[in-house]
C-alpha cells in the first residue's frame, strides 16, 4: 500500500475514510468559519469519518454530523489515518 | 416570586422542545426592554408556587462567535439587554453529543450565573447503552445536573425541582471550578470535555462503522443533486396535498357553525342596521377568515414534524446547489422555509446569515414565499378555478408555492447581478440525528400559531370587516325604479302565487343591493380606482378587496364577503361562506370570479407585497426605508405585470 500523503484536502477523502484534523488544518479558512467549525466539533485534534464525499461533503466527528460545501472541504487539510482505497 | 431564567443551548440540543414542554401554550413573543430584539418567553409555575419566566435564547454553538446570536446571548446573560442579569441559566445539552456539548456548558458556567444543566435526549442515549451519573456530573460541574428527555417528559419534574431550588438561592455556580479558560473547539477545551465525559458517563464501546450505515445512505439520498431534489419536491407536494385534504373537514364544520350563528341572529333580531352589522359585518367577516384556521394550524403542525424529523437539514443541502446558482446562500434555506409560514419570523431568522449581501438578498426575496396569510386566498381562488376537481385544485395550490419560489430565485439572481454583487458564504450545517418527530411538540407549536392567527382575526381583521361593512352600507341609496316595479308586481300576485311573489321580491332586493354597492363609499372608492385594475380583470368590488388586502392579505376574502358575498345571493343563509363568495356576481350578472380574473388574482396574490408588518420589519432589519420601499415597488410592479399576462392568456 502506498503511503498516504501527509496532508490532503478533506474533499479528496473517499467515502468511509478516516482522517485526523491536526494543528493548523483550518488555517486556510477565514477566522469566523474556523471558529464556528471548531465550536461545531470540527476543531484541531479531532478524528473525522467521511460519510459522503462530494457536495455536500458530510463528515462525522464523534457522533456529530456536519455537512460542508465543497469550498469549505477543499480548504481543510487533513491527515488520513487509514485508506479504504487500494 | 417570579424568577427570570435564560434558556441556553446548541442548535439541535432539543432546547425548543424543552421550552414547549415546560411552558406549553403560555408563551409570548416580546422585545427585550429598550431594544428591538425579539425573543420568546414562557411562564410556568412550580409545585412550590415559584413562577419562572423562561427566556428562549437562540441556539448557538459558542458564546464567543462573531455572530449576532452569540452576542445576543452574552448580552442577555450579562444584563446588557432586558431587565438586568437573569436570575439563573438553564443550559441544555445533548446526551448523544455530550463531549462537545460539555464544552459549551463549561463556557456558559464560567459566566458565574446560578445554573442548572439539563442533559437532554437521554431516552435515545439509553438505547445506545450510555449511562450518565447525575451525581458525579453535578459534583464535576458544580451545579445541579439532571438527565431528561424533553420529548418523553422523563426527568422534567426533577429538573423543575432543581430549577426552583436554584432560583430560590439554593445553589450558585462556582466560577472557580477548573473549567478550561478557552472557548469550545479549542484543544484545551476538547481535552477537558473528553476527560469529564469519561468520568460522568459510561458507555459500551461504539461499534465503528466501516462501509455505509443506514444513516449514511439516507443522507446520501436526501442530499443527492437529483434524488435529493425529487425527495424535497415529493415531501413538499405531500405536505400541501395533505393540508388541502385534511383541512376540508374542519373547514366545513367551522363554516356550518358560523352559518348557524348568522341564521340565529336573523331569526332573533329584527331586520335593520344592527342585524345587518352582526350578520354581514361581524359574523360573516370573521367566518371568512377563521374558516382558514385549520389550514394554518395544519401547515405549522406538519412543518414542525418535518423539522423535528431531522430531514430539513438535509433538504437544505439538496436545494443549496440550486439556490447558490441564483445567488442565495445555503443559510437562506431555513429563513425562506419559515417565510412559508410567515415572512416575519423568516426575515428575523436571516440574522443567522453572516454575510451582509447574502442577508439583504434573502430579506428582499422572503416575501415572495407563500405565507400562511395567502393560504385562504389560494384556497378560495384555486377552488373557483378547479371547482369539483380537488386534485387539480391541489396541484394549482402547490403551483402557487412553486411560482413564489421561482419569482424569489429570479429576483435574487437579478439582485446579485446588479445592486448586491459579490460572492456568498459557503454552508456549514450540523445534520441532526433522524428521529420520530414529537407530536406533542408539533401540537404546541401549531396551536400557538393558530391562537396568534385567531387573535389577529379577532382584532385587526374584525375591525377591518366592520369598517368595510360601514363603507359598503353607507350612504344608503334609495329604492331603485326596477325594485319598486317588481315589488308592486309581487304584491299583486302574492295571493294567487306566493312562490312567484317571493321570487319577485328576491329580484327586487338584488336590484337594491346592487344600487347600494355602487352608491356606497366603498363602491365610489372602487369605482374611482377600478380603471387601474381593469386590465387584470377586476371589477369595482374586487378593486376594493385588493386595496384592503394591502393591509393584510387574508382580509381580501373578508372584504369580498362583506362587499359582494352577502348581497349576491339572498339564499346565502343556506350556503357556506365560501359557496356564497364563489357564487357572487358582478353588476352585469356575470360571476364575480370568472376564470381569467381568478387566474390573474391568484398570480397577483402570489407575487404582490401586501403586508404592512413585513415592510416595517424589513425597515428594522435593514436599518433604512430604502429597502422596504424598493421591495414594495418592485413586487407590486412584478405582480401587476404577471397578473396582466395571466389575464390576457386566459381570456
Amino acid at each position: 500500500m502506498a503511503f498516504a500523503p501527509i496532508r490532503i484536502p478533506l474533499s479528496q477523502l473517499a467515502r468511509g475514510q478516516r482522517a485526523m484534523v491536526e494543528c493548523s488544518a483550518l488555517d486556510a479558512l477565514p477566522s469566523e468559519h474556523r471558529c464556528l467549525l471548531a465550536a461545531m466539533g470540527l476543531g484541531e485534534a479531532c478524528e473525522i469519518r467521511v460519510c459522503r464525499p462530494g457536495t455536500p461533503c458530510i463528515v462525522q466527528i464523534d457522533r456529530t454530523r456536519l455537512g460542508l460545501t465543497r469550498e469549505i472541504a477543499d480548504r481543510i487539510m487533513v491527515t488520513p489515518i487509514e485508506s479504504n482505497s487500494p | 416570586m417570579i424568577a427570570r431564567v435564560a434558556l441556553l443551548g446548541n442548535p439541535n440540543s432539543g432546547k425548543s422542545t424543552l421550552f414547549n414542554r415546560l411552558c406549553g401554550l403560555r408563551t409570548k413573543t416580546a422585545n427585550f426592554p429598550g431594544s428591538t430584539v425579539q425573543h420568546q418567553t414562557g411562564r410556568f409555575a412550580t409545585a412550590t408556587g415559584v413562577e419562572i419566566d423562561l427566556i428562549d435564547l437562540p441556539g448557538i454553538y459558542s458564546l464567543m462567535l462573531e455572530m449576532p446570536e452569540s452576542k445576543l446571548c452574552t448580552d442577555c446573560l450579562e444584563g446588557r439587554i432586558g431587565d438586568g442579569r437573569p436570575d439563573a441559566a438553564l443550559i441544555v445539552l445533548d446526551a448523544n453529543n455530550l463531549a462537545r456539548h460539555l464544552q459549551f456548558a463549561a463556557s456558559a458556567l464560567r459566566r458565574g450565573l446560578p445554573s442548572v444543566v439539563a442533559i437532554n435526549m437521554v431516552d435515545l442515549a439509553k438505547r445506545r447503552g450510555l449511562v450518565i451519573d447525575e451525581k458525579l456530573a453535578s459534583q464535576t460541574l458544580g451545579v445541579p445536573v439532571v438527565a431528561i428527555s424533553a420529548r418523553t417528559g422523563e426527568g422534567i419534574d426533577r429538573l423543575v425541582e432543581q430549577l426552583t431550588r436554584t432560583v430560590s438561592g439554593g445553589s450558585v455556580a462556582n466560577p472557580d471550578r477548573p473549567f478550561p479558560e478557552s472557548e469550545p473547539g479549542s484543544i484545551k477545551s476538547a481535552i477537558w470535555a473528553a476527560e469529564t465525559f469519561g468520568r460522568i458517563a459510561a458507555h459500551p464501546p461504539e461499534v465503528e462503522a466501516d462501509g455505509m450505515t443506514v444513516h449514511d445512505r439516507l443522507d446520501a439520498a436526501f442530499t443527492h443533486p437529483l434524488l435529493g431534489i425529487i425527495c424535497f419536491a415529493l415531501a413538499m407536494s405531500l405536505l400541501f396535498a395533505s393540508i388541502y385534504w385534511l383541512a376540508q373537514f374542519p373547514m366545513d364544520a367551522i363554516d356550518a357553525i358560523f352559518g348557524w350563528v348568522g341564521l340565529e341572529i336573523t331569526l332573533f333580531l329584527p331586520a335593520g342596521v344592527l342585524e345587518d352589522l352582526l350578520v354581514n359585518g361581524v359574523v360573516g367577516g370573521l367566518a371568512a377568515t377563521v374558516v382558514f384556521l385549520p389550514q394554518i394550524v395544519l401547515l405549522f403542525f406538519l412543518l414542525a414534524l418535518l423539522e423535528d424529523s431531522g430531514y430539513l437539514a438535509r433538504a437544505a443541502f439538496a436545494v443549496d446547489r440550486t439556490m447558490r446558482r441564483f445567488g442565495l446562500p445555503g443559510q437562506a434555506f431555513m429563513p425562506l422555509l419559515s417565510s412559508h409560514a410567515c415572512a416575519l419570523p423568516g426575515i428575523m431568522a436571516t440574522r443567522l446569515i453572516p454575510n451582509q449581501r447574502d442577508r439583504l438578498a434573502t430579506i428582499l426575496v422572503a416575501p415572495f414565499m407563500s405565507c400562511s396569510a395567502r393560504v385562504p386566498v389560494y384556497a378560495l381562488l384555486t377552488s373557483v378555478l378547479f371547482a369539483g376537481r380537488p386534485i387539480l385544485a391541489g396541484l394549482a395550490f402547490t403551483g402557487c408555492y412553486v411560482l413564489g419560489g421561482i419569482a424569489g430565485l429570479a429576483t435574487s439572481a437579478l439582485l446579485r447581478r446588479t445592486i448586491l454583487r459579490g460572492p456568498s458564504t459557503p454552508m456549514m450545517l450540523e445534520l441532526p440525528d433522524y428521529r420520530i418527530p414529537s407530536i406533542r411538540n408539533a401540537l404546541v407549536v401549531s396551536i400557538d400559531r393558530g391562537y396568534f392567527f385567531l387573535k389577529n382575526a379577532g382584532s385587526v381583521i374584525l375591525a377591518i370587516a366592520i369598517v368595510m361593512w360601514w363603507l359598503s352600507a353607507y350612504p344608503k341609496s334609495p329604492f331603485t325604479q326596477e325594485s319598486i316595479a317588481l315589488q308592486a308586481r309581487a304584491s299583486e300576485v302574492v295571493q294567487s302565487d306566493p312562490a312567484a311573489a317571493e321570487d319577485l321580491q328576491l329580484q327586487a332586493r338584488r336590484f337594491d343591493e346592487r344600487a347600494q354597492q355602487a352608491h356606497s363609499f366603498a363602491g365610489k372608492i372602487g369605482g374611482a380606482l377600478q380603471p387601474l385594475f381593469a386590465p387584470i380583470g377586476l371589477d369595482r368590488q374586487l378593486t376594493v378587496a385588493v386595496l384592503t388586502s394591502f393591509l393584510a392579505r387574508e382580509v381580501f376574502i373578508t372584504t369580498v364577503f362583506v362587499l359582494a358575498g352577502a348581497g349576491a345571493d339572498a339564499d346565502s343563509e343556506d350556503q357556506g361562506t365560501l359557496a356564497t363568495i364563489r357564487s357572487a356576481t358582478r353588476e352585469g350578472g356575470l360571476p364575480l370570479f370568472t376564470l381569467p380574473t381568478s387566474g390573474a388574482l391568484l398570480v397577483f396574490f402570489v407575487l404582490a407585497m401586501q403586508c404592512l408588518p413585513t415592510l416595517v420589519v424589513v425597515r428594522r432589519e435593514t436599518g433604512s426605508w430604502r429597502w422596504p420601499l424598493l421591495q414594495f415597488g418592485y413586487m407590486s410592479v412584478v405582480a401587476y405585470l404577471a397578473a396582466f399576462v395571466t389575464y390576457r392568456l386566459m381570456s
